[in-house]
């Protein structure tokens, strides 16, 4: 009981705070492996099988819906571990017949990955990776100094299409007008007054997405030319500044 | 849809998709800067938003609910619904608006003084009974009722049977409550027949007062007895008669008064008058009844009187000697005197005597 008591109690922070659910799942990591295990029917492979990825997924989405109401937390997440995983299972059941590219083969035992080409430059890859990741560490780190991080941002990332779209607008204004930039650079905050009298954008939505408009207003700031050049692909007119 | 993978957690991968939405996902073994593509993101938990529509059906449900149990069905016909009113009058007139079990659900003044009375006091859901006694203990702190005074109720009550029932525990109720404290004379009358029968002489009740102060109540068939309250004043007295005694408050109907007697309380008050007096008034109702009016009424209406005689006015006193109470069909007495001899009643007379 007084057990019990104690993981509720974590997985309530786990809710609010990020670290606190890292904390969790680092904790609970046997118990879902050994929940994929129970699945898999096999200890799974670290590295190798996708399932325990999943099931750690699975086990973050049960922390933040748990619920008192729900009963017993380790209960509920293995039951959220497993519906997740047999949904995973069926996703992947189009790929049957495909073998692994750890597959040993040939002769030489070799993992059939390593036989074979296509016909991309590892190389150059990997310098892209390198050079975005430098980018990414980058924009880490002028994040922290507004005090948001990845993780923030995604919690308040929007999620319906009407939303993204009020906010890309007022991104688009905010690109325009540079002022709006340097003030954001100078004070470290949103100027969201400004911002949504200039774009037209309910001030609400923005202040609720404050995080994640700074996380952007970022990247189109100083040179984060990567990132940028992803979301270019897509988004109209991403990469013009 | 490729995504940048923008942080790793032991848990999940925060990947950044091409639309510029911040995303996680589950963390096969991602490293930053890494473009994947297919990842299991991770379900966001759905937010309480409802659909509209669910929401809309609970409320009507519980519009529905609540309409059934207050309005046409159970709360509002027995709780709120005015059924009945008792128009309490001392000096102040109030209406009480009472619904189908006896509650008070609104006061209102219906003169000046009623609504100085009423002025800070709340008596709604309360009993009637209740809040009489309350407004009495009101009317007595602001000096509107006093020894001697008379406390009226018209009650009007869609049938015969809740007029009989509210007319006696309102008197028994207040009688007993001012018992040894103050000596007054409550009044039960019918408000809703009143008005019908106003003019037929044939009833009325009276009241004749106890000790000096020889009140009563004249009820003179067609229209303004008056009461006399002190003996001096007789019906000369400007705060009676006209202002509140419309006819219809003291007039009650025959058929009406017999059940429910209008009869003075005779409590605490004056030892010396009350006893004696009261039988005195009896008998002397009686006689009245000989004389002339339908016995029910008379009969109803003098008990309880004290020995007023004494203290009413020379009119009363004239009224006494003369006895003319020859056609004055029930137990009233001097303010009639003047328009209407008949109205005079005889009561006094013996009373004065005692």
């Amino acid at each position: 009981m007084k057990e019990e008591h104690r993981i509720i109690q974590q997985v309530y922070k786990a809710k609010k705070d990020m670290e606190a659910a890292d904390r969790l799942i680092s904790a609970y990591i046997p118990f879902i492996r050994s929940e994929t295990a129970k699945f898999l029917k096999r200890p799974p492979v670290e590295g190798q099988d996708d399932e325990l990825s999943i099931a750690m997924i699975a086990f973050h989405e049960a922390v933040r819906s748990y619920s008192r109401l729900r009963g017993s937390f380790i209960k509920y997440a293995a039951v959220v571990i497993k519906s997740r995983l047999i949904d995973y299972r069926r996703r992947e059941s189009r790929h049957e017949g495909v073998i692994s590219l750890h597959t040993a083969s040939g002769e030489k035992e070799q993992p059939l990955e390593e036989t074979l080409t296509d016909g991309v430059d590892h190389g150059e890859t990997i310098a892209v990776r390198d050079a975005t990741r430098r980018e990414i560490e980058e924009l880490s780190r002028q994040m922290k100094e507004f005090g948001v991080s990845f993780s923030d941002v995604a919690e308040h990332c929007p999620q319906q299409e009407r939303t993204l779209t009020a906010c890309r607008k007022a991104l688009e204004y905010a690109r325009e007008d540079g002022e709006i930039l340097d003030i954001l650079l100078r004070t470290k905050r949103l100027p969201v007054t400004q911002l949504a009298r200039g774009s037209g954008v309910e001030r609400k939505t923005l202040e609720r997405h404050r995080k994640y408009m700074i996380a952007l207003l970022l990247i189109y700031t100083n040179g984060y030319e990567m990132i940028r050049g992803h979301l270019g692909r897509r988004v109209k007119g991403g990469t013009a500044l | 849809m490729k995504y940048l993978v923008m942080e790793c957690h032991t848990g999940y991968a925060v990947l950044l998709d091409e639309e510029g939405r911040f995303c996680r996902a589950a963390n096969p073994g991602y490293e930053v800067g890494q473009t994947v593509e297919d990842p299991v993101l991770m379900r966001e938990e759905k937010k309480k938003t409802r659909h509209a529509a669910r929401r809309i059906s609970g409320l009507v449900a519980a519009a529905a609910c609540f309409l059934i149990f207050f309005g046409f069905g159970y709360y509002y016909p027995n709780y709120v619904e005015t059924y009945s009113s008792v128009f309490l009058t001392i000096n102040p007139e109030i209406q009480m608006d009472l619904n189908r079990r006896g509650t008070v659900v609104e006061l209102t003044g219906t003169n000046e003084d009623g609504e100085v009375l009423l002025d800070g006091y709340d008596g709604r859901g309360k009993d009637k009974v209740t809040v009489a006694d309350e407004l009495i203990d009101r009317a007595i702190d602001m000096g509107f009722l006093s020894e001697g005074g008379q406390v009226s109720f018209s009650i009007d009550a869609p049938d015969e049977f809740l007029f009989q029932e509210y007319g006696t525990e309102l008197r028994s109720g207040v009688e007993e409550y001012l018992n040894g404290r103050l000596f007054v004379i409550i009044e039960i009358t019918d408000r809703h027949h009143s008005g019908a029968e106003q003019n037929a002489d044939a009833a009325s009740t009276a009241v004749s007062g106890q000790n000096d102060s020889g009140y009563g109540i004249s009820g003179t068939g067609d229209s303004e007895y008056g009461i006399s309250e002190n003996g001096d004043s007789g019906y000369g007295d400007s705060q009676y008669g006209s202002t509140f005694y419309s006819s219809s408050a003291s007039v009650s109907s025959a058929g009406r008064s017999s059940g429910v007697p209008a009869v003075a309380a005779g409590t605490g008050g004056n030892a010396s008058g009350t006893e004696g007096s009261s039988s005195a008034g009896g008998s002397s109702s009686g006689a009245a009844n000989g004389v002339s009016a339908p016995p029910e009424n008379t009969s109803g209406t003098s008990s309880g009187n004290g020995g007023s005689s004494a203290g009413i006015s020379p009119s009363t006193g004239g009224a006494d000697g003369g006895s003319d109470y020859a056609d004055s069909d029930y137990g009233s007495e001097e303010d009639g005197v003047s328009d209407y001899e008949e109205d005079n009643v005889a009561e006094d007379g013996p009373d004065g005597d005692d």
